[in-house]
């Protein structure tokens, strides 16, 4: 039984001034790259003194899941904005022609994390299915001729990324829940985003129906599964126990949208009621989601809440 | 042949009024702010100019402050409470569910935007929507459907008769939702809409998000004066409807208003002779298949440019 997180975590609100000197020209390229990695220090050391066991860096160069690798992919072009909902917006990208790899994603930041922290790393990347589904598509006929394309560009990314040393990936694919006619594109396309990849490999899924997904989702190839529960009171927890569930579980345990703590008690509850399905060394306990949108303090409180509620289980159980 | 450009609705906010509603309401659910009158009319105007320089012949107000789409109409009744975000169609787009709490009453001006922009531009389209709100919103309320939608229906006919005494000779009702309607509802719906159809300005029925094929033939006795059709999801099966059905006046759909990628004049050309050779319209608007809002600012222009430049070559 291990503590880890699904990715993001608040940047530092000195980060956030230096950012927008930075975007006003006031700074240069080098004390903004020095601010980015002091920023991924604190961060660790905050994923450190709560105690999580598998840790990634915070994203704190990523402002946004898609636009961010879009941008450094050849055949993505970004014309602007649309609103995702109320006053929330996105920039939408545009696949304008072939989809090929350009440049590093998340190798460097795996190497730097890896420099300045013993822990075990998680490296999470938005999936094929995802970027393709929240992007236009200008250039290919068919969307699945698009995912594949890109799984491809990130398959090249992962073995990229285990040849230097990572051995756990995590597939962000939110928008697969979304498209339960699509299960069988999205997943050929996770099998040709992990060919002949050696690392343990997760997928995380929030928001949708999860029952539309089942069983067919128990087929992709990867060894675990990381859901949001505590988002939805716990109740699709029956959906797993309906299907059998198998795969190592992702147990997202922590509502990433309330600014409430919850006690160590209450997240004690849930992790027995997952431990009711799967084996103790299946289970990977985290927040629901990425932490970003929480007030530092809060975000902090809730991973100690976590490793603590964790760790009083383990013991109970002798584990 | 004389054609009519027009646009479906809503359109990208401008940045900086897009900058200031994040300001003033956040990027939370609550969305309750009263926008600054002044403020709301310097932003339609400028889309208002917008879609004029693009040659849009009839435009709307872009529905800049419409935070959950065609529902915005049900948080203007009383009656409804805003709920948690669920999926628009199928667009990476989230709305607030409406859920039904009391009584569904008009008590207050629906399209209190369209009148800042009727003032400044009196050739205008209002835009509601009626059977799409009932099946998007969550009934907790009414014992039957039927009551729901009736008391939606006098809802939305008290405010199309205020837009009429205010001088508002165009009115378009969106009815996404009526392409997946059931064969025995047509009959409840014609009653609806004949009663909201009851008016003497042009009304307009604008379906989108795939063909309507299933509502015809029965469609052609809600009342409308013109009935839309999506001629970009729905092709094959619209142009099919256009063949086999008398429809006198038509808007055709014929712009894709949820992809980045421009058409190509000709093809779009080829594509709207084939339409209009298959009927003879009385009224022939031309529009982009759905909303513009889908897109980034920079690509909506183009797309209404598009319609300008395609109505260049079609005699």
């Amino acid at each position: 039984m291990k503590t880890t997180v699904v990715g993001s975590y608040p940047k530092p609100k000195w980060l956030l001034e230096i950012l927008n000197m930075y975007g006003e020209g006031k700074i240069d390229k080098s004390l903004m790259e020095e601010a980015y990695m002091d920023s991924v220090k604190s961060v660790v050391k905050d994923h450190e003194i709560a105690g999580v066991d598998i840790i990634w860096d915070g994203e704190m160069r990523r402002e946004e899941m898609v636009s961010y690798f879009a941008e450094r992919i050849d055949g993505f072009k970004i014309y602007g904005e649309v609103r995702v909902w109320g006053n929330a917006y996105y920039p939408k990208p545009s696949i304008v022609s072939e989809l090929e790899y350009r440049e590093k994603l998340v190798i460097d930041d795996f190497l730097y994390l890896k420099s300045i922290t013993d822990r075990n790393i998680k490296v999470p990347i938005t999936g094929a299915y995802t970027i393709v589904d929240w992007s236009f598509n200008e250039y290919y006929l068919k969307r699945e001729e698009a995912i594949y394309a890109l799984a491809e560009v990130l398959n090249r990314e992962f073995r990229g990324l285990v040849r230097v040393g990572a051995n756990y990936i995590q597939l962000d694919e939110p928008a697969i829940p979304t498209h339960p006619e699509e299960l069988e594109i999205a997943k050929n396309a996770v099998e040709i985003m992990v060919k002949g990849i050696r690392a343990y490999i997760g997928m995380h899924i929030c928001y949708g129906d999860y029952r539309a997904i089942f069983p067919d989702i128990l087929d992709f190839k990867v060894d675990q599964i990381d859901f949001e529960f505590a988002n939805r009171k716990f109740e699709d927890l029956k959906i797993l126990e309906d299907y059998d569930y198998d795969k190592d579980l992702g147990f997202g345990c922590i509502d990433v949208h309330s600014k409430t703590v919850e006690s160590v008690e209450e997240v004690k509850r849930a992790i027995k009621m997952a431990l009711d399905i799967v084996e103790p060394d299946q289970l990977y306990v985290d927040p629901d989601c990425g932490l970003k949108l929480l007030p530092r303090n809060i975000a902090f409180e809730k991973l100690r809440v976590m490793v603590k509620a964790t760790n009083e289980v383990k013991k109970e159980f002798d584990l | 042949m004389n054609v009519t450009t027009t646009v479906v609705g809503s359109y990208p906010r401008p940045e900086w009024f897009r900058d200031y509603l994040r300001k003033v309401e956040g990027l939370q659910k609550e969305l309750n702010v009263k926008v600054d009158e002044e403020i709301m009319k310097k932003a339609i105007s400028e889309i208002l100019d917008e879609q004029r320089r693009a040659g849009i012949d009839l435009p709307t107000d872009g529905q800049l402050i419409w935070h959950d789409f065609l529902l915005t109409i049900a948080s203007r009744l009383d009656g409804f409470e805003m709920n948690g975000l669920i999926r628009y169609f199928d667009n990476n787009l989230y709305y607030r569910i409406p859920i039904t709490r009391a009584k569904i009453k008009r008590s207050a001006e629906i399209l209190y935007d369209l009148d800042v922009a009727f003032e400044i531009y009196r050739d205008i389209k209002a835009v509601l929507s009626c059977y799409t709100i009932t099946k998007l919103s969550k009934n907790m309320f009414y014992k039957k459907y039927d009551e729901f939608l009736w008391d939606m229906c006098r809802a939305i006919r008290e405010e199309i008769k205020r837009l009429e005494s205010m001088g508002v000779k165009y009115i378009q009702i969106d009815e996404p939702s009526l392409i997946y309607a059931k064969r025995d509802e047509l009959g409840l719906l014609e009653e609806i809409f004949k009663e909201i159809t009851r008016v003497k300005s042009e009304t307009i029925l604008m379906t989108y998000f795939g063909s309507a094929e299933n509502i015809f033939p029965e469609v052609l006795d809600f009342g409308f004066d013109v009935i839309g059709l999506d001629f970009v999801e729905g092709y094959e099966e619209n142009l099919n409807v256009v063949r086999e059905y008398d429809i006198h006046s038509i808007n055709i759909g014929i712009v894709d208003g949820r992809n980045t990628k421009i058409e190509k004049v000709n093809d779009l050309k080829e594509k709207f002779e084939k339409i209009v050779s298959s009927d003879n319209f009385k009224i022939v608007y031309t529009s982009p298949n759905t909303g513009l809002e889908f897109l980034p600012r920079v690509k909506a222009y183009e797309k209404m440019e598009l319609l300008t430049k395609l109505r260049g070559v079609i005699i």
